[in-house]
């Protein structure tokens, strides 16, 4: 009888353990991995702007922060504990980070994410291929090509400081020489060439990123006309004769005005003493003739003279 | 009748009209009429112009070795820690890269290897050396060692094209530098070398044509 209750106290027991040694697992999961670690990292890069992607954490009713660490390939290969902590990216909110500015070097680089909510952390979470950033997509640029009376002018979009560009241009005419011109940086217009009346002229532009050496496809070709000189020349000509009329008719006018002003304005001419007229018509009417000729044929004395006057 | 560069020729009055190149006929018969002291002359400025000419190909193809790298980036990222860096070094008047500074005189040919070889002496030594608890600066000599890296990487892959032999100037350079260094205790060695990178930049932009994109 004591043996049958010493057996069955024993199975007892040891259902009773292998139960609990059961629900450890169960218990432990519950109090450490409850938050899982973000999964389907990708960069998404272009134009040397770096996205680093995740599928989001979602935990209902609460807010998920992310933390972003790199590590290039000089930690990979000679510190491989160390992982710094990205720029933008301690503890941010949206399955997105921007790490554009911690990939600094053409090398390959390492990134992992985890999410943290409230005191729980999830596990690191790694991109599986090492991201280098000469993969990147780059896109033609745009541009706006504009005329500045005949200059041909260009602006490029600003892609940042490692852009260049290679801007091609050419007169659209058979056999035309393409000229290539080298701008150092977008966002600012750049004088092109100063083009000819009548005459049409197409430009396109690629995109150039020398720390990774590579070139981007050429953007579409834009062309502008500059309209003939004809009409401007037949005003200039017409304008150039009107002045030359003027230079000459003006002076005329002004020197015809004054000497009409003159001899409307201006003083009259002084008679001579011997013309004016001092006695009365009468006197000068009734001198006769015997005595004009007698003045003019005989030669008096002074005092006769004076008599003759008198009388 | 004949083609560009020959005339018809008839060597008799019963042969057929022949075409004669001029290069052929005409250049051997001129050289021939030149006087001995003139050849001599000729040929000897003419064999010192290959010479020159290979020179300055092959130098310029070393020189072009690095035209890639963006080394005004690298060189903003060391302003940005230069200050802190050099406020560590306990040792003011040892300099480890003094060499580089009278090594205006290292010649052409010895600057692939040099280079090469410093590279590998931050990259191996000084970085790694170089335990750095602050996180902004760790991040400044990150961004500098990898892009260490990529030179390497690139002046690798000029090398198998044009070879780059270390003489022994170059390899004398290098002891020295690697002597200085070893003389100071590990972490100030490491703290001095990080320091002078201003000198090795300025020397790799100098020597490799290097145009920063400003």
């Amino acid at each position: 009888m004591q043996t049958f209750t010493m057996v069955l106290e024993e199975i007892w027991t040891s259902l009773f353990m292998w139960f609990f040694y059961a629900l450890i697992p169960c218990l432990l999961t519950d109090e450490v991995a409850i938050l899982p670690a973000p999964q389907n990292l990708s960069v998404l890069s272009t134009n040397m702007k770096h996205l680093l992607m995740w599928s989001p954490v979602i935990v209902p009713g609460e807010t998920v922060y992310y933390s972003v660490e790199y590590q290039g390939e000089y930690e990979s290969l000679y510190a491989s504990h160390i992982w710094i902590p990205s720029s933008w990216c301690s503890l941010t909110e949206g399955p997105e980070c921007d790490v554009t500015d911690d990939i600094t070097a053409t090398v390959p680089y390492n990134l992992r994410v985890r999410a943290t909510l409230g005191s729980q952390t999830s596990a690191w979470s790694i991109l599986k291929h090492p991201f280098n950033r000469n993969s990147t997509i780059l896109t033609p640029p745009g541009m706006e090509i504009t005329k500045d009376g005949f200059h041909l002018v260009i602006e490029l979009d600003d892609l940042g400081p490692q852009f260049e560009f290679l801007v091609a241009y050419w007169r659209r005419e058979p056999g035309a020489e393409e000229h290539v011109k080298m701008v150092r940086s977008g966002g600012i217009p750049v004088h092109l060439e100063t083009m000819e009346p009548g005459a049409a002229y197409c430009v396109k532009a690629q995109a150039f990123v020398k720390a990774i050496g590579r070139y981007s496809a050429f953007s579409q070709t834009e062309c502008v006309e500059v309209q003939g000189e004809a009409i401007p020349l037949v005003l200039a000509l017409f304008a150039f004769v009107g002045f030359m009329l003027i230079l000459v008719v003006v002076p005329l006018f002004v020197w015809k005005m004054g000497r009409l002003l003159q001899y409307s304005c201006c003083p009259v001419v002084v008679l001579p003493d011997t013309l004016k007229i001092t006695n009365s018509p009468q006197k000068l009417i009734s001198c006769r003739r015997e005595e004009v000729d007698a003045c003019a044929t005989a030669v008096m004395s002074p005092e006769e003279l004076l008599r003759a006057w008198i009388s | 009748m004949c083609t560009k560069g020959a005339f018809p020729h008839r060597s008799a009055c019963s042969l057929p009209l022949t075409c004669v190149y001029t290069y052929i006929v005409c250049v051997p018969v001129l050289w021939g009429s030149v006087p001995w002291g003139m050849k001599l002359h000729c040929v000897s400025l003419w064999l010192l112009g290959t010479i020159l000419m290979l020179c300055s190909v092959d130098n310029h193809g070393l020189r072009r070795c690095l035209i890639s790298t963006d080394m005004h980036h690298i060189e903003e990222s060391f302003q940005e820690i230069k200050r802190a860096i050099q406020a560590k070094d306990t040792f003011p008047n040892v300099t480890i890269l003094s060499t580089l500074e009278t090594l205006q005189i290292i010649k052409p040919l010895d600057v692939c290897c040099v280079t090469k070889n410093l590279l590998a002496f931050y990259v191996d030594r000084v970085f790694k050396d170089h335990q750095e608890p602050n996180p902004k600066i760790l991040r400044k000599i990150s961004s500098i060692a990898n892009s260490f890296l990529y030179m390497q990487k690139t002046l690798r892959q000029c090398q198998e094209q044009r070879q780059c032999h270390c003489r022994q100037e170059a390899t004398n350079v290098t002891r020295v530098i690697h002597d200085n260094y070893d003389q100071l205790e590990v972490r100030s060695a490491a703290i001095k070398s990080l320091g002078e990178l201003d000198i090795f930049l300025a020397w790799i932009a100098k020597n490799h044509e290097v145009t920063s994109s400003a």
